[in-house]
C-alpha cells in the first residue's frame, strides 16, 4: 500500500513538472504593429462611461486596421492593480496607454516609464509623457437640460448624481440652467448614489425623486436603471453617456454623449508619426467630442428647434451657459454679469473647481 | 465492492504536503478543461501566467506588491480560523488600520528621510485600528454569543463607508485640501517624507523592490507561529478551537481567549492596512475604486484556507496567489475575460477542500458487504 | 397620501426585500438540515445571470419566457449548491470555507461575471421583465394600493412560499424529520431518517431559492445585467435567517425591514431630510441595524428558546456518532 502511494505521489509530481515544462515551449511572439492599450475602471460593456471609451477604441482599431494592435483592461482599481497592469502592458510592448479615470496616473508615475506615452481622462497633471483629456460635456448636458425643462409640466425635475465632486456639480448646474431656460422657475432635485454605476441605487434614487414630486428624470450616472424606472411610471427621462433609448423607448428624451473615437484616432496617429505632444485637451461640440444622442418621441419640434438654436450659438461662441450673473442656492451672486467661467482658472469659480450649486438646484453639494 | 471512509488516527507528514500539491495539480487540470472549453489554449495560458507572475522583468516586484497585503490578511484569517473563530472582517480591519496608520504618519511625520520612530508609530497605530474594529465582533461574540461571521462581515461595509466618507465626503484631516488638484477630485493628503516606508532592492531581474511591509509580514508569520506552537496562549486557543467543553474543563478563560485572538487577528489585518498606506499608496486611499475594490480581506481567507492555517504556508501561498492576481491582470483583456481568474481560484480552492478529506480520512475499497468498518492501526509513516 | 414617506418605504421594502426573502428562505432550508451555506451571494449571481440569459435568448411569449427564466435560474442556483453540498456532506470539508469558496467561484469576479461576458448580456435591457400584475386603478387605492397591489408576481409567489415552507416545517412528516436532522442528526439516523439525503435535498433546494432571488433582481427590480448586480444581498440574506430565528414568516418581516432601510437613504435625500452629517451615514444604517438585531436575537435567553439548529455547521459522520 505504501509503495502504491509513493508511486502515486511521484506520478503526480511528474505530471506537474511535465505540465509546466510543456507549457514552456508554447510561447507566443509579438507582432510588429503599434501597440495601444486602454484601461477602464469599470466593465468594458457597462453601457456608460467605460463603454463609450471602448467604442472609441473599436473605432481606432477599425480605422487603422492592422497598423495597430489594441487591447483593453477592465475593472482596474486605482492604485496597485493599475501599476501592475501598466507594468505588464509595458513589458508586452505597449507604447501608448489611455487611462480612463481620475487618479490613475500622475507625473511621478509617468516618469517611471519615460518611453511610454500616457493619456489620462479627467485629470490635471501634465508632463513630458503625460497628457490629459476631457471635454465640455456641460454644454451638451445643458442642452439636454433644455429638453428636460420643456418636457416637464410641474417644473420639478429629478437628477440622479454620483459623487459631490466638481465634475458632477458643474454638470448638475448645467442641466439646471438648461431646464430653467425652457421652463422658468424649474427646480432640479438631487439624490446622490455614491457610485458611478449602481443600477439598484439609481433606481431607488429615481423612485424617491418621483414619489417626492418629480415629473421628469435626468442623471449623471452610468446605468440606465433610472430610465427603466421612468418608463415603468410613464415619465420622461434624460440619459447620460450613451444612447440608451432602447432601455426606455417611450420615456427617452436625449442624452449628452461622449464621442471619444475621433480624439483617440488623432492621438494614436500622432504617436505613431512621432508628433505626439502632451497638453490639456478640452473637447467641445465643434470638434465632435460631445454631442446629443438622437431625440425620443417626447421632444417636441419646437423644443428641438430651440435646442438647435442654442447649440449653434454655443458652437460659434455667442452663448456660454456659464456666463454671469450666476447665483448660488442661497441667492448670493457668485459670478458677476458678463464674466465667463474658465475651465481651470478661478478657484471655486472655475469649472474644475466648482463646488457650489446654482439657484434652483435642491440638494447639498456636499453629498 | 464497498467504499469506506474512516478517519485517520494520525496524519502522516508526507500526506499533508502531497495532498495540497496534488489538489492544485488536479485543479489546474480541471481549469485546463474550462480553458479549452472556452477557446483558450491552457498550455499557453499557464505559460503566460507563470511568466507574468514570476519570470518577466519586474514581475517579482509586482507580485510582491500583490502578495504583501495577502500575507497580512491571510495571517489574520489563519490566526483566528485556527481557533474556529471565523473573522471575515479582515477587509474592514485593514481599512481601519490604514486610517489610523495614515493618521500617525501625517501627524508625526516631517521632512527628511524615513524615520524609524514615525514608521514604528504607524505600525502601532495600524495595529490599534485593526484591533479596535476586530474587538467589536469579538465583544459581541464573547459576551452576547453573536455569530462573528456576520458581524465582522457587515462591519466591512461600514468600514468602507467610513473610508469613503473621510476622503470623498468631508474635509477631514486625511483629505488633501491644498493645491488646485485637490478641488478637482478628492484625494488623500500625501504622507510626509519621513513617513514613507523604505524597501530593499534585490539585484536580480532588473531590480526587485521588496517593500518593508513584506518584511513585517514575515515577522508577523514568525510571531503567529511562535504564539501557536510555543506558548500556552496558542495551546489553549487550539484546544478551544477543537472543543469548547474540553477547553472549559481545562480552565481556559473562553471570553478572554476570544477577545485576545480577535485582537491578534485584527492587529495583523490593521498592520496590513498601515502597510498599504506606508508602502504603496503614500496617502489614505478612500476611492471606492481603489483599495476598496481589491478585496484583500476576502482573498486572505482563501490564502489561509489553502495554507491550512499554517503561518509560514500562509506567506508562501500569499506569494503564489499574489502571483496569480498579478498575472490575472496581465492576461485579462479583450480575449481573456476577467471572470476566469475567479473561476480558476475557486476551482483551486474546491480541490484543496476536497483534498482535505484525503488528509483527515482514509478511503478503503474492500470486498466486505456487511459488518462494521475495521479500524486497523495506522502503519508507521 | 400614497406618496408619503411611510407608504413609499413600506412598498419599497416589499419590492426590494423580495430577493432577500427568496435567498433567506433557501438558506433557512439548508440550515435547518444542518448545513451552513455561505455561498448565497454566488448562487444568487449565477441565478441572476442565467435567468437573464434565458429571457434574452428564448424566443417565446413574455409569460413563457419569464417562467422558463425562473426555472433556469433555480436550476443554476441548485447546481452551485450541489457543489457545496458534495464538498461538505460527502467530502466533509469545512462548511465555512466551502461556502466562501463558492462565493469566490461563482461571484462577482468569477463564474457569473464570466457568463455575463461570454454570453454578451451586458448593456441590453431585458426583453421581458416582471411588472405589476394589478391594474393601475387598483394601485392607486390608499395604502394597500402601492404596498399590496403594486407588486409583481414574484412577490406574490414569495408569500405563497413563506406559507408553504412554514406549513412544511410544522405540519408535515418530512418537515419534522428535517428539524430532527438539524437538531440531532445522530438521533434522526437512529430513527431511520436518511440524514445525507435530507441534507443534500435541502441544501440544493436552498440553492434553487437563491437562484430565484437573484433572478428577481435581473428580471424585476433592475432588468439588466451588470457584474455583481446583487451587491451583497446574499450576505444580508444569511443574516436574515438568524434574525428570523429560522422561521419563514419572520424572514419575510426581516427582508422587508431591510428592503425599506435600503430605500431610506434616497428617500430622505429626495425629500431634503438630513439625518446625520452625510448620506453615507444613512447608507450604513441597514448594516448597523442588522448587527444590532443580531446581537439582540443571539443573546442567551433568545437563543435557548428559539435557537439555531444545534447541528448547524457540523458534518455528520455516522462512525463518529
Amino acid at each position: 500500500m505504501k509503495r502504491t502511494r509513493k508511486l502515486a505521489l511521484a506520478a503526480l509530481l511528474t505530471a506537474a513538472v511535465a505540465l509546466i515544462g510543456a507549457s514552456a515551449g508554447a510561447a507566443k511572439h509579438s507582432a510588429a504593429p503599434y501597440k495601444v492599450a486602454w484601461i477602464y475602471v469599470g466593465p468594458h460593456n457597462d453601457g456608460g462611461w467605460s463603454q463609450a471609451h471602448e467604442n472609441g477604441r473599436l473605432y481606432v482599431q477599425k480605422m487603422l486596421g492592422s497598423k495597430v494592435q489594441t487591447t483593453y483592461k477592465e475593472n482596474i482599481a486605482v492604485g496597485a492593480q493599475f501599476s501592475q497592469t501598466v507594468a505588464s502592458l509595458v513589458a508586452q510592448g505597449y507604447k501608448l496607454i489611455f487611462a480612463t479615470s481620475y487618479g490613475y496616473v500622475n507625473k511621478a508615475f509617468a516618469a517611471k516609464y519615460p518611453n511610454v506615452l500616457f493619456e489620462q481622462a479627467t485629470g490635471t497633471d501634465v508632463s513630458k509623457n503625460l497628457s490629459e483629456y476631457f471635454g465640455k460635456a456641460e454644454d451638451t448636458v445643458f442642452l439636454s437640460g433644455m429638453a428636460a425643462g420643456a418636457a416637464s409640466t410641474t417644473g420639478n425635475i429629478g437628477y440622479v448624481v454620483a459623487y459631490p465632486i466638481p465634475e458632477v456639480i458643474r454638470h448638475a448646474n448645467a442641466f439646471a440652467l438648461g431646464a430653467q431656460l425652457t421652463h422658468p422657475g424649474a427646480t432640479v432635485h438631487l439624490v446622490w448614489t455614491h457610485s458611478w454605476f449602481d443600477p439598484a441605487a439609481e433606481k431607488k434614487a429615481a423612485q424617491s425623486l418621483h414619489t417626492a414630486g418629480a415629473d421628469v428624470l435626468g442623471q449623471n450616472v452610468d446605468s440606465p436603471a433610472a430610465g427603466q424606472f421612468a418608463e415603468s411610471v410613464g415619465i420622461p427621462w434624460v440619459g447620460y453617456d450613451s444612447d440608451a433609448a432602447k432601455f426606455a423607448p417611450k420615456s427617452w428624451l436625449t442624452a449628452s454623449v461622449y464621442n471619444w473615437g475621433p480624439y483617440y484616432l488623432k492621438r494614436v496617429k500622432a504617436a505613431m508619426a512621432g508628433t505626439w505632444k502632451p497638453g490639456f485637451y478640452y473637447g467641445t461640440i465643434n470638434d465632435g467630442f460631445t454631442t446629443l444622442a438622437p431625440y425620443g418621441a417626447g421632444v417636441t419640434a419646437a423644443t428641438k428647434a430651440k435646442i438647435a438654436t442654442y447649440e449653434k450659438k454655443i458652437e460659434n461662441g455667442s452663448y456660454y451657459e456659464f456666463t454671469g450673473p450666476l447665483y448660488d442656492q442661497s441667492g448670493k451672486l457668485r459670478v458677476a454679469k458678463g464674466v465667463k467661467m474658465q475651465v481651470l482658472k478661478g478657484g471655486t469659480n472655475s469649472l474644475y473647481g466648482m463646488n457650489w450649486l446654482v439657484k434652483g438646484v435642491v440638494g447639498s453639494p456636499k453629498g | 465492492m464497498r467504499v469506506t471512509v474512516e478517519r485517520r488516527l494520525r496524519q502522516p507528514r508526507w500526506l499533508v504536503v502531497a495532498v495540497p500539491i496534488a489538489s492544485v495539480v488536479f485543479a489546474l487540470a480541471v481549469a485546463a478543461l474550462v480553458l479549452l472549453a472556452t477557446g483558450h489554449n491552457p498550455l499557453t495560458t499557464y505559460h503566460q501566467l507563470v511568466d507574468a507572475a514570476f519570470l518577466q522583468t519586474g514581475s517579482l516586484g509586482q507580485t510582491l506588491i500583490s502578495a504583501t497585503p495577502l500575507a497580512f490578511t491571510g495571517l489574520a484569517a489563519a490566526a483566528a480560523f485556527r481557533m474556529k473563530l471565523f473573522n471575515i472582517g479582515a477587509e474592514g480591519q485593514m481599512y481601519m488600520g490604514a486610517i489610523t496608520g495614515a493618521a500617525a504618519g501625517l501627524y508625526l511625520g516631517g521632512r527628511g528621510g524615513p524615520s524609524a520612530f514615525v514608521i514604528a508609530s504607524m505600525v502601532v497605530a495600524g495595529c490599534v485600528g485593526g484591533v479596535v474594529w476586530a474587538l467589536i465582533p469579538g465583544i459581541l461574540r464573547a459576551f452576547f454569543k453573536t455569530n462573528e461571521i456576520l458581524t465582522s462581515l457587515l462591519l466591512n461595509y461600514v468600514a468602507g463607508y467610513v473610508l469613503t466618507y473621510l476622503i470623498f465626503e468631508s474635509e477631514s484631516y486625511w483629505r488633501q485640501t491644498k493645491g488646485f488638484n485637490a478641488t478637482v477630485f478628492p484625494t488623500g493628503k500625501p504622507l510626509p517624507h519621513s513617513a514613507l516606508w523604505p524597501g530593499w532592492t534585490i539585484h536580480a531581474q532588473g531590480g526587485i523592490a521588496v517593500p518593508l511591509g513584506a518584511g513585517f509580514g514575515l515577522l508577523a508569520a514568525v510571531v503567529v507561529w511562535l504564539l501557536y506552537s510555543r506558548t500556552r496562549f496558542g495551546f489553549e486557543a487550539q484546544v478551544l478551537g477543537d472543543s469548547d467543553r474540553a477547553a472549559r474543563y481545562a480552565g481556559v478563560r473562553v471570553r478572554r481567549k476570544i477577545l485576545s485572538v480577535m485582537a491578534l487577528s485584527g492587529a495583523i489585518a490593521g498592520l496590513g492596512g498601515a502597510s498599504q498606506v506606508g508602502d504603496f499608496a503614500h496617502a489614505l486611499d478612500g476611492d471606492p475604486n481603489g483599495l476598496q475594490k481589491q478585496g484583500f480581506g476576502y482573498s486572505g481567507i482563501v490564502v489561509a484556507a489553502l495554507a491550512r492555517y499554517n503561518p509560514f504556508a500562509v506567506v508562501l501561498v500569499a506569494f503564489l496567489i499574489g502571483g496569480l492576481q498579478n498575472a490575472g491582470n496581465t492576461l485579462q483583456g479583450a480575449t481573456f475575460p476577467a471572470g476566469l481568474v475567479g473561476v480558476i481560484q475557486g476551482i483551486i480552492l474546491f480541490s484543496a477542500l476536497g483534498g482535505e478529506l484525503l488528509i483527515r480520512h482514509r478511503i478503503r475499497i474492500g470486498r466486505r458487504v456487511k459488518g462494521p468498518a475495521p479500524t486497523s492501526p495506522e502503519p508507521a509513516a | 397620501m400614497n406618496n408619503s414617506l411611510l407608504i413609499v418605504l413600506i412598498a419599497s421594502g416589499v419590492a426590494y426585500g423580495t430577493p432577500l426573502l427568496y435567498a433567506a428562505l433557501g438558506e433557512l432550508l439548508a440550515e435547518r438540515s444542518g448545513v451552513l451555506n455561505l455561498g448565497v451571494e454566488g448562487m444568487m449571481l449565477v441565478g441572476a445571470v442565467m435567468g437573464f440569459w434565458t429571457v434574452q435568448r428564448l424566443h417565446a411569449t413574455t409569460g413563457v419566457a419569464l417562467v422558463a427564466a425562473i426555472a433556469v435560474a433555480a436550476v443554476a442556483g441548485a447546481m452551485m449548491a450541489a457543489i457545496h453540498a458534495f464538498l461538505v456532506i460527502t467530502l466533509r470539508a469545512s462548511q465555512i470555507v466551502s461556502g466562501l469558496a463558492l462565493t469566490i467561484f461563482a461571484g462577482v469576479y468569477g463564474l457569473s461575471s464570466y457568463l455575463g461576458n461570454n454570453l454578451n448580456l451586458a448593456d441590453q435591457p431585458a426583453r421581458h421583465s416582471f411588472s405589476a400584475v394589478f391594474p393601475s386603478s387598483m394601485q392607486k387605492w390608499p395604502i394597500v394600493g402601492p404596498i399590496v397591489f403594486g407588486q409583481n408576481v414574484l412577490v406574490y409567489v414569495s408569500w405563497a412560499c413563506v406559507v408553504a415552507i412554514s406549513l412544511y416545517l410544522s405540519r408535515t412528516r418530512p418537515g419534522l424529520n428535517l428539524r430532527a436532522v438539524g437538531e440531532s442528526p445522530a438521533a434522526a439516523d437512529t430513527m431511520g431518517i436518511n440524514v445525507t439525503a435530507y441534507r443534500y435535498v435541502h441544501t440544493i433546494a436552498g440553492g434553487a431559492f437563491a437562484g430565484i432571488g437573484g433572478a428577481t433582481v435581473t428580471l424585476a427590480i433592475t432588468p439588466q445585467w451588470v457584474d455583481g448586480i446583487t451587491y451583497g444581498a446574499g450576505w444580508i440574506a444569511i443574516a436574515l435567517v438568524i434574525f428570523a430565528f429560522w422561521r419563514p414568516e419572520l424572514c419575510l418581516v426581516g427582508a422587508y425591514f431591510f428592503g425599506a432601510l435600503e430605500a431610506l437613504a434616497p428617500q430622505l435625500q429626495a425629500r431634503n431630510i438630513q439625518l446625520g452629517p452625510t448620506v453615507l451615514w444613512t447608507s450604513s444604517l441597514p448594516y448597523v441595524m442588522t448587527i444590532l438585531v443580531l446581537v439582540v436575537v443571539s443573546s442567551g435567553t433568545a437563543r435557548r428558546r428559539l435557537g439555531a439548529p444545534s447541528a448547524l455547521g457540523n458534518a455528520y459522520v455516522r462512525e463518529e456518532r
